[in-house]
């Protein structure tokens, strides 16, 4: 028992992450113009100002993010920016994205040093998929959103098992249901469905229906 | 007396998918030199159901019972997280009592996952009694979820703007009485295990790993925070109502399998803690806020994630604007955390492999998915 209480190391971390800035708090409970229900057309309310402050701080990140990248990669390496809800999001060139991520990631003042989510998405009337990155600074506090759009029917991506080691099984998850190529992963191969498995179950082709 | 060398050879091991120390359908193929493990690879997705793909076809109200199959250990902390991931994406409004409700049924349900982490990490090692002990526990758990929704593992409680059933009558004072008797049942496992001169000895110092290492791989939950890093969603983004609760973050310093050990036992504490205030603050009220009947998320991509029993538990919607999801992916703790186990075998004694992969705590059903 003198054991146990020794080792109750309650609150002494060794590190302590940063709090989250305020735009990332729940959101503010206001009905936005677009959450407008169907069934009962309620008129668009005016938004909080606490919703219009907390936009104008997410889109000041934003605008940072932007500056500094153009400022290291040049204004090629952008392909659109915009915020998804307060999330400030980046849509990288294919041919920047392993070295904006690993720029991000490594960089000193900047340390996007977790990788929060990663999601494939197919957009088959757009005609590409999207690999979505949710980054993480866990010693200033902040987050952004990268992404990465490529071909459906030649899908390739660099791989980012260079910069995360999470990143392994992650993008044999998007290469498995979406079929999308990781160029320079150690070892590509299914994960979840068969290994003689064909097809890729998240591309909206894909009917569950016509598989039996 | 001639000497002659002592051939040694690499033997291909197999164990699981069907193995109870795997706990569920997880496959490792160890490659052994002698006693020592050279090389571990993992086979996953033996239980993978498309739960993603099945959610595209179905409305987000039909998707709950979906999650309580993901991480069926914790059941009602996966209903948390798609109706909170709805809720921040419709702006919705909970009433006060549902959201003192959840966070009631949320913390016990941690308990009770933590409780079988207890129990199963226990039989792993080789000792019969704690499981025993830690399953009576959990049993008084799952009967009151069973008094509260009618299920005793898949609970489908929470809904989009609330939850769909009321305390029973009595409910609320059950829960109260449980607090001290739980914590007399916590010291009693401690004295059991915890200063235990042969569990020690399997579990310090055993399967650890670096801060940086825990970050690369997007670990999370009690993985994390036993190597001294405080992460906690509950504190460090908060959700629901957790900001009016004052809990510790129990952490690590080693982050081996002790620490993580120690930190399930210490959370179970904080976890009481919570709710215990929660009993005293609940007040009556509806439970059921206004939530349309079709509900449909405005069009647009959003991420909401809520501390899990394992870890960081995410919802990412795609929307169209349509009353199905585009998109619905999961950041699913478990798959996250497992990634790091080969790394962790390598040059450990066979003996070691369950210890370690019992503390990583995973479930099969949120690994595959």
């Amino acid at each position: 028992m003198t054991e146990a209480n020794e080792n109750k190391q309650t609150t002494t971390a060794d590190t302590e992450a940063a709090p989250v800035e305020a735009a990332d708090k729940p959101a503010a409970p206001v009905k936005t113009a677009a959450a407008k229900p169907a069934a009962a057309a309620k008129p668009p309310v005016e938004e909080s100002p606490e919703t219009i402050a907390k936009r104008a701080e997410a889109q000041k990140r934003l605008d940072e993010m932007k500056a500094i990248l153009e400022d290291k990669f040049g204004e090629g390496a952008l392909e659109e920016t915009g915020l998804q809800k307060f999330q400030p999001t980046l849509v990288i060139k294919p041919e920047y994205w392993l070295p904006v991520v690993t720029y991000l990631a490594h960089d000193e003042s900047l340390t996007f040093n977790y990788p929060e989510c990663f999601a494939g998405t197919d957009y088959p009337a757009k005609g590409f998929i999207e690999v979505a990155l949710y980054l993480y600074s866990m010693s200033n506090g902040r987050f952004i959103t990268v992404k990465v759009r490529t071909p459906r029917d030649n899908a390739e991506v660099d791989s980012l098992c260079s910069v995360f080691e999470g990143a392994n099984w992650e993008e044999r998850e998007i290469y498995d249901l979406l079929g999308v190529n990781f160029k320079g992963h150690p070892n590509l191969v299914r994960i979840m469905m068969d290994d003689d498995y064909k097809g890729h179950p998240l591309r909206k082709d894909f009917s569950v229906w016509e598989q039996q | 007396m001639a000497t002659t060398e002592l051939r040694t050879e690499e033997m291909l091991l197999n164990v699981g998918p069907q193995h109870p120390s795997t706990h569920g359908v997880l496959r490792l193929v160890v490659k052994v030199d002698g006693e020592i493990i050279r090389e571990a690879t993992l086979v996953i997705g033996y239980l993978h159901r498309g739960t993603e793909k099945l959610a595209e076809d179905l409305q987000y109200t039909q998707i709950i019972p979906y999650t309580d199959r993901l991480d069926y250990l914790a059941a009602m902390i996966n209903n948390h997280a798609i109706v909170n991931a709805v809720e921040q994406a419709m702006d919705l409004q909970v009433p006060e009592r549902a959201e003192y409700l959840r966070v009631i049924v949320a913390e016990l349900n941690r308990i009770a996952s933590h409780l079988l982490f207890l129990g199963a990490y226990l039989l792993d090692l080789g000792a019969m009694s704690p499981f025993l002990y830690a399953f009576q526990e959990r049993e008084t758990i799952t009967q009151m979820f069973n008094e509260i929704s009618g299920a005793r593992l898949t609970y489908n409680y929470m809904r989009v703007g609330g939850v769909k059933w009321d305390a029973p009558p009595g409910w609320i004072d059950k829960v109260r009485a449980y607090i001290p008797h739980f914590r007399e049942k916590l010291k009693m496992y401690h004295n059991l295990v915890t200063g235990n001169e042969v569990f020690l000895g399997r579990v310090k110092g055993i399967g650890a790993y670096s801060q940086e290492k825990a970050l690369g791989y997007g670990l999370s939950g009690i993985n994390l925070r036993s190597t001294g890093f405080k992460w906690d969603i509950r504190r460090n983004k908060p959700y629901s109502i957790y900001d009016r609760f004052d809990f510790d973050i129990p952490v690590g310093k080693n982050g081996d399998c002790y620490d993580r050990y120690i930190c399930h036992m210490m959370e179970m504490e904080e976890s009481l803690k919570i709710v215990e205030k929660a009993v005293e603050q609940i007040q009556d009220g509806p439970v059921m806020g206004k939530a349309p009947k079709i509900l449909r998320v405005p069009a647009g991509e959003y991420y909401a994630s809520v501390e899990g029993a394992k870890g960081e538990l995410g919802i990412y919607i795609v929307s169209d604007g349509k009353d199905k999801p585009y998109r619905f992916k999961l950041r699913r703790p478990s798959f996250i955390n497992l990634q790091i186990l080969p790394e962790l075998m390598e040059g450990q004694n066979v003996a070691n492999m369950i210890a370690i992969l019992g503390a990583v705590d995973i479930v099969l059903g949120e690994v595959d998915a």
